[in-house]
């Protein structure tokens, strides 16, 4: 190949993949940088200059601010038991329900659908259906009052009472992540060499111990990558939490994410897209230091 | 002729026609007046400025385009991703007394203190008519306003009115056996009028108030009842920076009075926001219902209309300070003219016009919404009755006159989010006791403080 044609080629290389790169260039590590150095400044979003304050955000979102501070730690503390409920929450539902679903012949295919509808219904009509459910008078304390079960009922509605507004956003979280860890652990069974489980079973292996000592190291990768996906979107979604409560009752359902939000767009135009910003990147260190341990954890478990 | 040849002459022509169809457009008078671009964040608005937009094209010409854009975050990301494109519109409705200073300050809006300060706002309630003003106190509390120069006028007030209007359900009263012509006038006879209704009704007899926005239990109840039991200068006293704030025994006494609200809250309030609240009232799920002025607005549009309705201001309790409680009236929304704006002759004139006797009376009459115009002797034409009526609880002594747009003695940037989340956990929440709230609201108000 001649000189000539080796640049051609590097050119026509480089000219189809810049347009990803340009793109992300602009919409990645553009945005990124701005958010970095918005977090050290103070703007409420159309001033002409940024007011520079160090590291005053992060001080103040920490510890230094009285105000901001608890909130904070409020928002943090939800947000940790929503790491870790979630995800444990839905490999605690999924993986037996993989394995059900694996081991049955018939309505196999029905049975998936079923169980990945609320997956593909997720979305702010279905929060807004839930809401009506878990009301005074809504569709579970109907349910719970007819079985004879009143005593379980919340006669303020799920939402409302500070026992149950958390648990009760959990399990809705839950509910709409199973589907998708569901459908990843029953790909992860069906790649299973059924000799192996045949060779367990032909030593007397039982169905919970071929399930504790064949089946649940070899889906070890799955569970990690559901678990990661479940933490991350606990730790940066909060829409579930926005649109079901607001963070209330109380403040009993705040969470980091939707604190950001609030220190965004709630603040009547004050200038606080800086302590905003600076949320967001705790929120992200805190994330890869979580992501790692977890990692760490399950790699020793292999 | 052939063809190539007809086709050259057809193209000739077409292009000669459109350039005389352009040359005409030039001339024609009709596409030369201006058109104004408005937003606001109150949807219940857009209908009401449409019919007087139209009546202002009858008079000048000036077509104005209404845009709402709601919830208030989506407003409030609206407007900074439109001013860092500089794409906003000519005329905006901001809150008043604090979103039209922060977006003035930021260069954003005109000063109108040209156009109507001095007579120029004459026209307007007396306790709104600073509420766009750069005053010495406004800019020593709003960084935003640092640069910015006293005298400066960055709104005009469009509505106004109040917060801690209590609406009742007249059916529902008279099936408890009240008179509905006969408001309670004090807050232990309040009480006893909801004791009434929810032992009726138990579900659907108690009072909705959108309790999701924390902070609506303690600016639309709190303050007013705190205001009458103590007076006026021991409840400003409750915000100061140092001294007997809300864990003092007669503050905690006012944090008392509240808690009696706990058993005639309706189920799940603090899961209603402002709008499911009012929706809930009209749809019969309560029998009280507390808002503002603005609210019965919000109610007529869901089909409770005001005749089913009686209204009356947050009763003061017996033995407090003030037995005849007054709610002055406060801007509530501003009209500012962007600094933008390709034609602020047009869009002042449209600001002149919105909030001209003429044009206030036909946004009063068409959205049931009070306008800080003073409609004088045609306002109960205009508003009805019961709006209209509401207005006799704006004007009295100052010191039984409690003020809302009074903030000089709250600490800078003063939240109302912790205060009123705090105040939540007392009532309906029970998780704290009135003692405890006192002695959150005094650590909140601290921090506050120390904070600047």
């Amino acid at each position: 190949m001649s000189t000539n044609q080796r640049r051609r080629q590097w050119v026509t290389g480089y000219a189809f993949v810049a347009p990803a790169v340009a793109l992300f260039l602009v919409m990645g590590l553009y945005t990124i940088g701005y958010s970095f150095t918005l977090s050290f400044a103070k703007w409420n979003g159309f001033t002409e200059h940024w007011q520079w304050v160090g590291l005053d955000n992060y001080l103040d979102l920490l510890f230094s601010d009285p105000r901001r501070a608890p909130e904070v730690h409020n928002a943090a503390g939800h947000t940790a038991v929503t790491m870790v409920a979630v995800p444990l929450g839905t490999v605690v539902v999924a993986l037996p329900l993989a394995v059900l679903l694996n081991s049955i012949r018939r309505l196999r295919a029905v049975l998936r659908s079923i169980f990945f509808l609320p997956y593909v219904t997720t979305g702010i009509a279905v929060y807004y259906a839930w809401r009506y459910v878990l009301e005074p008078d809504g569709a579970i304390n109907l349910m719970l009052r007819s079985l004879g079960l009143g005593s379980l009922s919340r006669p303020q509605g799920f939402l409302a009472d500070p026992a149950t507004a958390l648990p009760t956003l959990l399990v809705i979280m839950i509910w709409g992540s199973v589907p998708i860890a569901m459908l990843l652990y029953l790909s992860g069974l069906q790649a299973i060499d059924p000799q192996i489980v045949e060779a367990a079973q032909v030593d007397g292996a039982g169905a919970v111990r071929t399930l504790r000592h064949i089946t649940w190291p070899l889906l070890v990768p799955i569970t990690a990558a559901v678990v990661l996906l479940g933490m991350r979107d606990t730790m940066q979604g909060f829409q579930t939490f926005l649109l079901m409560t607001n963070g209330g009752p109380g403040g009993h359902t705040d969470v980091l994410g939707l604190r950001t939000y609030h220190l965004a767009f709630f603040q009547s135009l004050s200038p606080t897209l800086g302590l905003a910003s600076a949320l967001g990147w705790l929120i992200l260190l805190a994330a890869l230091a979580l992501t790692v341990l977890n990692a760490r954890l399950l790699r020793a478990q292999r | 002729m052939n063809g190539p040849r007809a086709r050259a002459i057809a193209v000739a022509a077409t292009i000669a026609l459109a350039l005389s169809t352009t040359a005409c457009s030039d001339d024609d008078p009709a596409s030369a007046t201006p058109t104004l671009e408005m937003w606001t964040f109150k949807r219940t608005h857009v209908a009401a400025l449409q019919e007087v937009a139209t009546a202002f094209k009858t008079k000048t010409g000036i077509t104005v385009n209404i845009q709402a854009f709601t919830p208030d975050d989506v407003f409030t990301a609206k407007i900074q991703s439109a001013a860092q494109t500089k794409d906003l519109p000519d005329v905006l409705e901001l809150h008043a007394g604090g979103e039209d200073m922060r977006v003035g300050g930021a260069g954003l809006l005109a000063d109108l203190a040209g156009d109507f300060a001095g007579p120029g706002l004459d026209r307007f309630l007396t306790t709104t008519r600073q509420a766009g003003l750069v005053t010495e106190e406004r800019k020593a509390k709003t960084e935003e306003l640092k640069d910015a120069k006293v005298g400066t006028l960055y709104s005009v007030p469009f509505t106004a009115g109040t917060f801690g209007i209590v609406y009742g359900n007249r059916e529902k009263m008279q099936a408890a056996g009240l008179n509905p012509d006969s408001p309670p006038k004090t807050w232990e006879q309040f009480l006893s009028y909801l004791q009434a209704t929810t032992k009726v009704d138990a579900k659907q007899g108690g009072l909705s108030l959108g309790l999701k926005v924390s902070q609506t239990g303690f600016n639309w109840i709190y303050e007013q009842l705190a205001f009458a039991y103590l007076g006026e200068a021991r409840f400003q006293a409750l915000f100061a920076k140092d001294g007997q704030r809300f864990a003092a025994p007669d503050a905690v006494k006012t944090l008392e009075l509240y808690s009696q609200l706990t058993p005639y809250w309706i189920p799940g309030v603090s899961a209603l926001g402002i709008d499911e609240a009012d929706v809930a009232f009209a749809q019969g799920k309560s029998a009280f219902n507390v808002g503002g002025t603005f609210t019965m607005a919000f109610l007529a549009q869901n089909g409770m209309t005001p005749e089913k309705m009686v209204t009356f201001p947050i009763p003061p309790p017996a033995g407090g300070k003030v037995s005849d409680l007054r709610l002055a009236a406060l801007a509530l929304t501003g009209l500012s003219v962007t600094s933008t704006t390709k034609d602020k002759a047009a869009a002042v004139k449209w600001v002149d016009f919105l909030s001209s006797a003429e044009g206030a009376a036909i946004f009063a009459k068409s959205s049931l919404d009070l306008p800080a115009t003073d409609l004088g002797a045609q306002a109960q034409a205009l508003l009805g009755p019961k709006l209209a009526a509401l207005q006799q609880y704006f004007t009295g002594p100052k010191e039984s006159t409690y003020d809302a747009a009074n903030r000089s003695f709250r600490p800078p940037d003063y939240d109302e989010v912790p205060v009123g989340t705090a105040l939540l956990k007392l009532s309906p929440l029970k998780e704290a006791g009135a003692a405890a709230t006192g002695a959150q609201l005094d650590s909140v108000i601290a921090a506050m403080w120390v904070k600047k």
